[in-house]
């Protein structure tokens, strides 16, 4: 029994790294700019799948591709906050919210089509060489593949950290993120800062996407179910938790898999009634302030 | 006396908004309430009007002990407010603004015809009388304060807190906001008014309250308040 | 348009739709029609919490699902088709007063998300349970014909259609209105938001299963998981945002147009592609055309009378 949950530990840990990292870059976006991009998963499939472009049409190593899908996801972010929500950013809390919500819905409804068109329905996974492999350490099996996504996921996030606290960019987000007004007042651009986190959330969301295609699979509607978990991992951290929300992914990802052996089926409905009850009565989440 | 405060506290955090308040206000009368910024005053109109409660002491009207009701509960038993920030239904008619305070306050109509009458009635008396359908959305900052007075003398108050209505209003606005604010206590509405523009609200009130860090720190005729020395500290500071 | 003129247009307008039955026996298009009437049903069913109240309800195809469910399994055990539609729609809304009360604790964002929650619970549930398709008795599918599923589809689209109508003109209606529109200051005005959020909430849903039970008894088999799917939600809620959110033509006409794109581009391009244009074109009334196609119309209109159309 030992090992079963040390195993399942160890998955649970593997797939939680995964859920840190989409949600990371949803709880930057909306933080700082206060705006819930539900087209958050739709990036991550747009990132699995040009991995899996470059890594079928021009055989590069995945992992090696992760500078490539972050860099186009950064620009692609970019492009989409200029166009889309560059107007929207600068209203009053609730309009902006609501409207952010809907383009991004109508972005969750777009995606998947295209997806659909260029890729077909059909499952893609991105299997190297070295996909199966796995160590035995004590009596667990490590897989390679899921463990080196945890290391990405802790390297970004470790990144994404020392941005925000020792570069003059971090200390612009952080400034925007409480009073925008003031921070404009203050010579920050308020608007470049916006355009740099939106991108840098939805890199992120593309490097979850690799991550994604290497341990399971791509389909043209992974979006909504990854923008989900992101969403019940945000509000258990605590919006604006950065750090908050890699520990949270990581608790989820646990508490599933361990769950799973005894819920089997309704596992993922109890945790999303668990998530329902926290939602009610503690809605600042475990890390976030009252 | 139609409204009875006492020892009224609201606490926020650790910052104390209200801090054992006592006033009464008697029927007709014209209440000025006066303070520096932060004072509490909204925070005072906030508990009377019901959206928020009370840490300790009670608020009776008529009689009637209204602490902890909700705000559709407050307004039924005969108390309006306006915000100073208005908040009107920006998506809806000047005339569908007046009906829902019509058919939803005390004395309610239920029937549409009448109430649209009714409602006719009051645009005209406040001055939007052939904006009727315009959208609320397209209106100015004065005939928004205007639809925000409308509405709530739609709901009959017997008393009527109104909360900053004359700032950013020209001189000549003013006037008339103060000859409306005469007209309405003419009705026989009883008002408590805040206010920052001092010219007006002394030339208006039979009494002023002084709050100062949500405390009373004077209580009496216009002409006493002025010369109250702790009240001329409390604005011009050490 | 006067009193008159509408009970006429209306009248007219449901009376060439009785006789669409009668002038073709092209399945193709009797089912073209009966799905518009359901979209129009559904979309409309949303409308009263989305669109009027400005409560975004993101679970609505829990009572969706709730109303094909129950109905279905109600007539196939014996009970006449009409009682069974009610039913089903009562327990729609009657898991709508269950959870009504904790929903509308949540505010703003978090009742987005909650009640989009709380339906894939009860999707998953309703899947792990049931999770082969439920087929029609042969005898059933033996006599299946599509015209009574179009003539309830008609009528449920009509009473649907009534209702809304019905509560825009009311006191209930601009009460609904008015807490979507300022919440606070509709409160301060003496309207029970809790109250009314609840009854729209309850029409609504009550509407809502009545859509299911249509869908329910129109389909020779179906699976039950899928009745529950979000798809059923974010359908409404695109139709009635293009249509024009919060007025009574608005779903009528985003509905004959989305399942119309839905027909013509199948035919063209893989299955779901009507979704990416209606996605394009939510984005574009977002940013545009708040009032959707029915402020587009109207636009046109005042374009083209030109001057003689005082504003």
């Amino acid at each position: 029994m030992t090992e079963l949950l040390a195993q399942t530990f160890v998955n649970g840990i593997n797939i939680g790294a995964l859920y840190g990292l989409i949600t990371v870059g949803l709880s930057l976006t909306l933080g700082v700019m206060k705006i819930l991009n539900i087209a958050h998963g739709e990036f991550l499939m747009v990132g699995g799948y040009f991995a899996f472009w470059l890594f079928k049409l021009f055989n590069i190593d995945p992992f090696l591709s992760l500078p490539l899908v972050a860099i186009a996801l950064f620009l692609l972010g970019g492009l989409f906050y200029r166009i889309l929500l560059a107007g929207v950013a600068r209203f009053h809390e609730e309009v902006k919210l609501k409207n952010s919500l809907l383009i991004g819905f109508g972005l969750f409804l777009i995606f998947p089509q295209i997806a659909i068109t260029l890729w077909t329905a059909d499952e893609r996974a991105i299997t190297p060489a070295y996909s199966g492999g796995s160590l035995p350490i004590l009596n667990v099996r490590v897989a390679y593949v899921p463990f080196a996504g945890v290391i990405v996921a802790i390297v970004v996030i470790l990144f994404l950290h020392l941005l925000l606290k020792k570069t003059y960019f971090g200390k612009a987000v952080r400034g925007t993120s409480e009073n925008w007004k003031a921070a404009k007042l203050m010579g920050i651009n308020v608007d470049r800062t916006y355009l740099i986190t939106f991108a840098l959330g939805v890199a992120m969301a593309g490097l979850a996407g690799v991550l994604v295609g290497l341990t399971q699979s791509i389909t043209p509607d992974v979006g909504m179910s990854w923008t989900l978990k992101a969403l019940i991992v945000v509000v258990l951290a605590g919006i604006g938790s950065v750090g908050g929300a890699f520990f949270a992914g990581l608790i989820l990802g646990v508490v599933e898999s361990v769950g799973a052996i005894f819920m089997g089926p309704y596992t993922v409905a109890l945790g999303l009634l668990i998530f329902l009850l926290i939602l009610m009565f503690r809605p600042q989440g475990l890390f976030g302030k009252s | 006396m139609i409204l009875e405060v006492k020892d009224l506290s609201k606490t926020f955090g650790g910052l104390v908004a209200i801090r054992d308040l006592n006033f009464v206000v008697n029927k007709g009368q014209i209440v000025g309430l006066i303070g520096p910024n932060g004072s509490g005053k909204t925070t005072l109109f906030n508990l009377i009007s019901g959206v928020l409660k009370p840490d300790k002491g009670f608020i009776k009207f008529n009689g009637m002990p209204i602490t902890g009701l909700k705000p559709h509960g407050v307004c039924q038993k005969g108390i309006a407010r306006t915000f100073q920030l208005t908040k009107p239904f920006a998506n809806m008619t000047i005339l569908q603004n007046v009906m829902v305070a019509k058919m939803y306050g005390s004395e309610s109509i239920r029937n549409m015809k009448q109430a649209r009458e009714e409602c006719e009635k009051i645009l005209e008396f406040i001055g939007l009388a052939g904006k009727s359908s315009a959208t609320a959305a397209t209106f100015g900052l004065v005939d928004r304060k205007r639809l925000e007075i409308a509405r709530a003398l739609a709901t009959k108050p017997r008393l009527l807190l109104l909360d900053e209505v004359m700032s950013g209003l020209t001189a000549a606005e003013m006037e008339e906001a103060i000859s409306l604010v005469k007209s309405i206590g003419d009705f026989g509405i009883t008002l408590i008014i805040v206010e920052h523009v001092m010219k007006a609200i002394l030339e208006i009130s039979d009494k002023l309250i002084v709050l100062n860090y949500g405390e009373k720190i004077a209580e009496g005729t216009p002409q006493e308040v002025v010369h109250n020395k702790k009240v001329i500290e409390a604005y011009l500071g050490e | 348009m006067d009193r008159w003129k509408q009970i006429l247009i209306t009248g007219g307008i449901l009376a060439l739709l009785a006789l669409v039955p009668l002038t073709t026996t092209r399945t193709d298009l009797l089912t073209w029609f009966t799905f518009t009437l359901l979209y129009i049903t559904l979309s409309q069913s949303w409308n009263i919490i989305g669109g009027y109240t400005g409560q975004q309800n993101l679970g609505h195809a829990a009572f969706f699902g709730l109303g094909a469910l129950s109905s279905r399994y109600l007539w196939l055990s014996g009970i006449p088709l009409p009682i069974a539609f009610l039913l089903g729609a009562l327990v729609a809304a009657f898991f709508a007063l269950v959870i009504g009360f904790p929903a509308f604790r949540l505010r703003g964002i978090y009742f987005v998300i909650g009640t989009l929650v709380l339906a894939e619970i009860l999707r998953i549930v309703v899947d792990t349970l049931l999770p082969r398709a439920l087929v029609l008795p042969s005898k059933l599918l033996s006599t299946y014909s599509l015209v009574p599923r179009y003539y309830i589809s008609l009528g449920i689209a009509f009473l649907t259609v009534a209702a809304v109508y019905a509560i825009s003109r009311s006191r209930l209606g601009l009460g609904l209105m008015s807490i979507r529109e300022n919440e606070d200051a509709a409160e301060t005005l003496g309207v029970n938001t809790q109250i009314h959020k609840l009854v729209a909430f309850l029409i609504s849903t009550f509407f809502a299963g009545l859509a299911g039970g249509i869908y329910a008894y129109y389909s020779s088999a179906v699976q039950p998981g899928y009745l529950f799917q979000p798809v059923w939600t974010f359908d409404a809620v695109i139709i009635v945002f293009v249509g024009g959110v919060g007025t009574i033509l608005g779903p009528i006409i985003g509905s004959v147009f989305f399942v119309l794109l839905q027909r013509l581009l199948s035919l063209y391009l893989p299955g779901g592609m009507h979704l990416a244009v209606f996605g394009v074109l939510f984005i574009i009334v977002v940013l545009f055309l708040p009032g959707g196609l029915i402020e587009l119309m109207s636009k046109l209109r005042n374009r083209i009378l030109g001057g003689s159309r005082l504003n």
